[in-house]
């Protein structure tokens, strides 16, 4: 069967693209057929997306075109489409994400005024991580890498009134942009290195894959280590991680939709696309595995001392993204993006659930809630099914994505499958916080919350069934490992299923949430039994270790005072040179009036020094 | 420059010069207008010393009777007619005078450094001939006639003029 | 011996220049240019004597200074004479009639 839709795959992104340019255009004045403009765009963008996942899950080839974008003297710069299975599948998540987050944005949004600028802004998102994922190399990669960063700017900084607002949307651009020079910088580094100056992703295979020392090991490591810090910016790892939490303060669907399942995962996804450098240093994966390894455990112990409901799942993103950089750290590619795959699915279902309990009690403070599960219950149950797959309990998806990590670090480096239980527990911990604090207990809300409409549900429904279910396409036994067999088809699967990992990772979970439990609900534990003791660890955890502080204290602040200089320098030597200037015309123009004053002499005076000044100037050239 | 022999053209000059120099000096720092025409007035007689010096008796004769005569005269007249007591001198421009000293001490230097510089080449023995004044009378109705007739001219135009201008205004 | 003589001038020339700028009466002004016009005769008859084609034009050229000279004097005092009917003053700083 050879490849029919993959070929059209390009029409994917261009959907997303008409309806933001229409919705942009026209949209002021219609308000409801903009939402139409933007559902119909992802829709279809979906429904091909769809089709070329199952054309490539059959027996379809692997499809890419390019078309040369410009000549520079012997250099071609090219633009094109690629459809491996990879992308074929991140495809299906960013427009099933970005259509049902569309779905719930009717409810969620309804009654702001610029809900057709924010479905603009959605479309031009979608627009661009499409084209990222369909990059055929790494420049066009680059371009869209850097429009997604945009979107994330303008849609975080989409209720620009609220100061915070503003801040964590200048915050989120600067600090990713700081990973986006690495990227850049590695990007040229390898148009300076690689043969013929081929950035294409099929290029980079075939001169790493087979390491015959085209590139020496020491530009492949730096390569490898400046692509991972555009990932690092991108996806929030530490120590460029402090945006993402800022970041909550964009619409909830937002959060959903960019900060929980697709651009972040952006990060994870570039160096699954240039996996091959990577494979050929070891140090480069080391960074990677070690850097997601401290963000999983770093993120989740700030986690469990958060009391806004938004945060906490920003943490938990954070962290669970260390845990697919760790896993592609330490050589399981299939984990990562396996892990990728599951947790778009139930970290976009929790922070919509999140929504529609914010969008009930008007507040993001879990400590005003409690006693919702009664009032909401498909929020409850489907926000519960995400809790568990996130925390890691069979059969939810997360158990077995997470699993897949785990026995993989177990393999390789016990003391990273350690950490990542450390980790796992902390998840577990401070889900079953969240979700007993926020669903059970007494009502400490004064709002009257009730269940959200239908198009809010709906997509929790949608998104809980396949929270569920996404986990099954690859298990840890012989032979049903489709998704590492399908991603990588040329190696051998190799099967690590260990009962001990499953049964390890589970009790940790189980005993996470039993402890969330005991604390709680049951009260058996008093909350404030670690506070009282070490009042410090908890206002440490709560302050987020300080990282803000410490950022504000080390940079912020001397480049203030940089700038400052600067503007020292502007405001009295520039503008002194300027004023000079003006004042010298000025002064000029005076002398000249007082010249002028009529008087014969003063006209023979200023004559005679200026015939005195002619000789000099004229003789006086003789000798210089 | 200073080196050269003490000869009786050179004493001569020098007295002529410190007569000239003097009087120049005194006659811009006399505060009496008739002091001060009385100083110019030795300025000329001190420059007709010296245009004899120079063999140029008839000029220096002329410079006597127009210059030490006539002008010295009429400017007697014409301080006598304008109102000259009100000679007060305090110097209310410092500024301007103070300008003008350092433009003409300026421009001084430069003629200077200009003199001091330029090769002035040893002329051959200058024959002014027996009688200087006859040889003049023959260049002028000579080949200076035209110029002659054209500054006789001037002068009967320039005459009438005065009379015009300086007449009280008949109504 | 031209070169003292020439010096000569210059300082003439110099010092009623100053006093042509500086001198606030009119006579007095007319008085210096009187200076400076002499201090050119000067070099002319100088230079008729010394230069490097020595001839009697210099001395012509002297005269007809001489002649043009006595005819702005005599000028310069009919004008100096209507101003100070018609003003009342020869302070030359008091006509500033030039930037009308």
């Amino acid at each position: 069967m050879d490849s029919i839709y993959s070929q059209y795959a390009w029409l994917i992104p261009l959907f997303p693209l008409v309806a933001f340019l229409i919705i942009t255009a026209f949209g002021r004045s219609l308000r409801a057929t903009s939402i139409m403009v933007a559902l119909t765009g992802s829709l279809i963008a979906l429904m091909l997306s769809i089709l070329v996942l199952f054309e490539q899950m059959g027996s379809g080839e692997e499809f890419s075109e390019r078309f040369t974008w410009m000549t520079i003297g012997n250099v071609q710069l090219s633009m094109g489409i690629e459809v491996t299975h990879l992308t074929s599948l991140m495809l299906v998540v960013v427009t099933l994400v970005s259509f049902l987050v569309n779905l719930y944005s009717m409810g969620y949004m309804k009654d702001d005024e610029r809900i057709s600028v924010f479905y603009g802004y959605i479309a031009l998102f979608t627009f661009s991580m499409l084209g990222l994922v369909l990059s055929e190399n790494l420049l066009t990669m680059y371009v869209f890498w850097e429009l997604v960063g945009v979107c994330s700017f303008l849609l975080v900084g989409f209720w620009y009134t609220k100061p915070e607002a503003r801040a964590a949307a200048k915050k989120a651009f600067i600090v990713t942009r700081i990973g986006d020079v690495g990227l850049l910088i590695a990007i040229l580094l390898l148009f300076w290195y690689m043969p013929d100056h081929a950035l294409d992703f099929a290029s980079i295979k075939n001169v790493f894959d087979g390491q015959t020392g085209t590139i020496a090991e020491g530009i492949t490591t730096l390569i490898a280590i400046l692509i991972f810090v555009g990932a690092v910016g991108k996806s929030g790892q530490f120590p460029l991680h402090v945006w993402l939490p800022d970041a909550m303060e964009g619409p909830t669907p937002i959060s959903a939709l960019i900060h929980a399942a697709t651009m972040v995962a952006a990060g994870v996804f570039l160096v699954a696309r240039t996996y091959d450098i990577f494979e050929a240093s070891q140090a480069a994966m080391n960074t990677v595995a070690y850097v997601g390894a401290f963000t999983a455990i770093f993120a989740a112990t700030i986690g469990i001392a958060q009391n806004d409901i938004k945060r906490i799942l920003a943490y938990s993103t954070v962290s669970q993204l260390g845990y697919m950089m760790m896993a592609l750290g330490l050589g399981s590619l299939t984990g990562g993006i396996f892990h990728l795959f599951t947790h778009a699915f139930f970290k976009a279902l929790l922070f919509l659930g999140a929504g529609s309990i914010i969008h009930a009690v008007h507040t993001q403070n879990i400590q005003e809630m409690g006693g919702l599960g009664s009032k909401m219950k498909i929020t409850a149950w489907t926000f519960g099914i995400g809790a568990l797959a996130l925390s890691g309990i069979p059969p939810f998806s997360g158990f077995w994505s997470k699993d897949a990590i785990l026995s993989t670090a177990l393999d390789h480096n016990p003391l990273l499958f350690v950490v990542g239980l450390v980790a796992a527990f902390f998840t577990a911990l401070y889900m079953a916080r969240l979700f007993f604090l926020v669903f059970t207990g007494e009502s400490r809300s004064k709002a009257h919350a009730h269940e959200s409409p239908a198009v809010m549900t709906v997509p929790l429904i949608v998104l809980a069934v396949l929270a569920v279910l996404a986990g099954f396409v690859e298990l840890p036994w012989s032979g049903l490992g489709f998704l590492g067999g399908w991603l990588l088809p040329g190696e051998e699967v190799v099967h690590h299923g260990s009962e001990l990992v499953m049964v390890i990772s589970t009790a940790v979970g189980a005993l996470g949430i039993y402890l969330g439990w005991l604390i709680y609900v049951k009260g058996t534990i008093s909350r404030d039994v670690v506070s009282s003791r070490v009042p410090g660890l908890v206002k440490l955890l709560e302050r987020k270790y300080y990282m803000d502080e410490l950022y504000h204290a080390v940079i912020v602040v001397p480049l203030r005072g940089i700038g400052q200089a600067l503007q020292a320098v502007d405001d009295y030597i520039i503008d002194g040179v300027v004023r000079l200037t003006g004042a010298a015309a000025v002064w000029t123009g005076r002398a000249g009036i007082r010249m002028q004053n009529g008087q014969v002499q003063t006209y023979g005076l200023i004559t005679a020094i200026g015939l005195i000044v002619l000789i000099v100037v004229i003789v006086g050239r003789r000798f210089w | 420059m200073f080196n050269i022999e003490v000869t009786g053209e050179f004493v001569a000059f020098f007295v002529f010069a410190v007569i000239i120099i003097s009087g120049a000096v005194l006659m811009v720092s006399f505060t009496k207008v008739v002091h001060m025409v009385i100083s110019l007035a030795a300025v000329f007689l001190g420059l007709a010393g010296m245009f004899v010096l120079l063999e140029a008796e008839f000029v220096a004769f002329v410079q006597v009777l127009i210059y030490a005569g006539a002008v010295s005269i009429l400017m007697v007249f014409g301080i006598m007619m304008t109102k000259h007591q009100a000679m007060q001198d305090e110097p209310k421009r410092p500024v301007h005078e103070a300008l003008s000293a350092i433009a003409a001490l300026c421009l001084f230097g430069i003629l200077f450094y200009a003199i001091r510089i330029t090769e002035l080449s040893v002329p051959e023995q200058f024959q002014a001939g027996e009688d200087n004044t006859m040889e003049i009378g023959k260049l002028l109705y000579t080949g200076y006639v035209i110029p002659f007739e054209l500054v006789s001219v001037l002068l009967t135009v320039a005459f009438i003029g005065a009379i015009v201008i300086a007449k009280k205004e008949a109504d | 011996m031209l070169s003292s003589y020439l010096t000569m001038a210059a300082i003439l020339f110099c010092i009623g220049l100053y006093g042509a700028l500086a001198k606030r009466n009119a006579v007095v002004v007319l008085l210096c240019i009187e200076l400076m016009l002499n201090a050119v005769n000067l070099n002319l008859i100088a230079f008729s004597k010394y230069g490097v084609v020595p001839s009697l034009t210099g001395q012509i050229f002297s005269l007809f200074t001489i002649t043009v000279a006595a005819a702005e004097v005599a000028v310069g005092i009919a004008i100096l004479i209507a101003l100070f009917r018609s003003r009342g003053t020869v302070e030359i700083d008091e006509f500033d009639e030039m930037r009308r």
